[in-house]
């Protein structure tokens, strides 16, 4: 078995006081899309902020690409490999959809200003809004916004992308259209990690689903398995409370 | 403006003493009020932007002496800034010449326009590194993030993606700051600087008219302040996003 593109050994993480990561402990390999699901401060996001060091931690070791996230390594270089969206988009409001798929790959990855752009045209069509190419954030859709937030990341070429709550900050109609762009993007093989309580994406696109609480993993399971016989007390009444049943 | 531009040349026309006189008189002060008020602006906005993200710094160190120095000139008058620049850096300057035994530092002496450049320019960067600084945290965290998670390191999110949309924030307070710079540059009268407020005085104690000197002086500063007023406003509408 080849090795894990992420690897993640016993890491710990206190917000002041409180212990958002009690020694968690995951390998992804690539290819595979991996759901987290759990309660609000289960420490979902926190892990996903820790794979790309926008978050620091106290102990243990993470892994990405066969490069160690340690204090001493380019913390660039491996956020290159690592393409992140976000709850709240954060597309850069000053620039337009185009620009915002320009700028990084022009500065981090020194393409020509006419590469990037060929680049950036083809990712804005294959997530369905080449027509907004020349808009600015505040004009376009949520969902609109989050497509165009996925685009930048893929146009940086990443090997592993993670979403955090991608389409919590949604209206329920334009959910679909960004889980859509995000079902077409596992079928392609990219390694994906996906803080969600989108139950219809784990079941259609995750290979396996993990269930947080409280800075620890409580269970893993392939979907079918965690949705019908999950097999802690914990993860029954997580699942009883959202699925309504 | 209109109306103001419309009195002065009104009364140069109709009374030439002692209006057109105070004009001609003036006009040197006029160019000298505009080079201080210009030059320690473009100095200062420099000043500001050090200044501004010191406070933001992470580092102790680079926090420590930017707050010292916000802090500290945010609380003593410009006039008795500029009155100590003028009078006893010289002095300071002469001694550490003497001890060092170097002739040029010995043989120094005050330059009025650079002092009182230096004197703004210092004291107007503390204020305009406040705004410096709540213009950058206006911006959402979320814009720094998405940029370092594309691979930019701290200074080019800084550079492309926080300081484009900080400066439209702080735009309107900069606006306000070259207005208020350029009435107290008048302060600068008093150390020897013989801007408009100077060349006035020098007026009227020749004249012994101090209703039209001052009225004319007044004039003069107000027609210059609603120029700058109107560059400024014209600034920020080219600046805002377009079609937002």
């Amino acid at each position: 078995m080849p090795e894990p593109i992420v690897q993640i050994k016993d890491v710990r993480k206190c917000f002041g006081t409180v212990q958002a990561l009690r020694g968690v402990s995951l390998d992804v390999a690539e290819g595979e899309v991996v759901v987290i699901v759990g309660p609000s401060g289960s420490g979902k996001s926190t892990l996903l902020r820790c794979i790309n060091r926008l978050e620091e931690y106290e102990e243990g070791t993470i892994m990405v690409d066969g490069m160690t996230l340690d204090r001493t390594s380019n913390i660039n270089a491996i956020r290159r490999e690592v393409g992140m969206v976000f709850q709240s988009f954060n597309l850069f409001a000053h620039l337009t959809a185009m620009q915002n798929l320009v700028l990084a790959q022009c500065i981090v990855r020194k393409r020509s200003r006419q590469e990037a752009e060929q680049v950036a045209l083809a990712l804005l069509a294959k997530v369905g809004i080449p027509e907004k190419a020349r808009v600015y954030p505040a004009q376009l859709s949520g969902g609109q916004q989050q497509r165009v937030a996925i685009a930048r990341a893929l146009a940086m070429n990443p090997k592993i992308m993670l979403f955090d709550e991608p389409t919590s900050a949604l209206d329920p109609e334009m959910i679909k259209e960004v889980l859509d762009v995000m079902t077409s993007l596992a079928r392609e093989g990219m390694t994906m990690l996906v803080v969600s309580h989108e139950m219809g994406f784990a079941r259609a696109a995750a290979d396996r689903v993990i269930f947080m609480d409280e800075g620890q993993i409580i269970e893993e399971a392939e979907p079918s398995d965690f949705f019908l016989n999950p097999r802690e007390e914990r993860t029954r009444l997580f699942l009883s409370k959202i699925l309504h049943l | 403006m209109v109306a103001v531009a419309a009195t002065i040349v009104l009364l140069v026309l109709l009374w030439p003493v002692p209006f057109r006189d105070l004009v001609l008189f003036a006009r040197d002060g006029v160019l000298v009020t505009i080079v201080v008020t210009v030059s320690s602006y473009a100095l200062m906005v420099v000043v500001g932007l050090f200044g501004g993200l010191g406070r933001l710094s992470k580092n102790k160190l680079i926090f420590g002496i930017a707050s010292l120095y916000v802090e500290i000139v945010r609380g003593i008058p410009l006039l008795v800034q500029l009155i100590g620049w003028y009078f006893a850096s010289p002095v300071i300057i002469q001694r550490v010449g003497l001890w060092l035994d170097l002739q040029p530092l010995i043989q120094y002496r005050a330059n009025p326009i650079v002092t009182a450049v230096v004197a703004i320019t210092v004291c107007y960067g503390a204020y305009t590194s406040e705004i410096v600084r709540s213009g950058v945290q206006s911006v959402p965290k979320g814009q720094m993030e998405a940029a370092r998670s594309l691979g930019m390191s701290h200074f080019q999110a800084m550079r492309h993606v926080v300081l484009p949309q900080a400066f439209r924030v702080i735009l309107p307070p900069m606006g306000n700051e070259f207005i208020a710079l350029l009435k107290d540059s008048s302060l600068v009268s008093i150390v020897a600087v013989a801007d408009l407020t100077r060349r006035g005085r020098e007026f009227m104690a020749a004249h012994f008219n101090p209703i039209e000197t001052w009225f004319m002086v007044a004039l003069l500063y107000l027609i210059l302040t609603l120029v700058a007023a109107r560059v400024v406003s014209y600034i920020e509408k080219r600046s805002k996003y377009e079609r937002y």
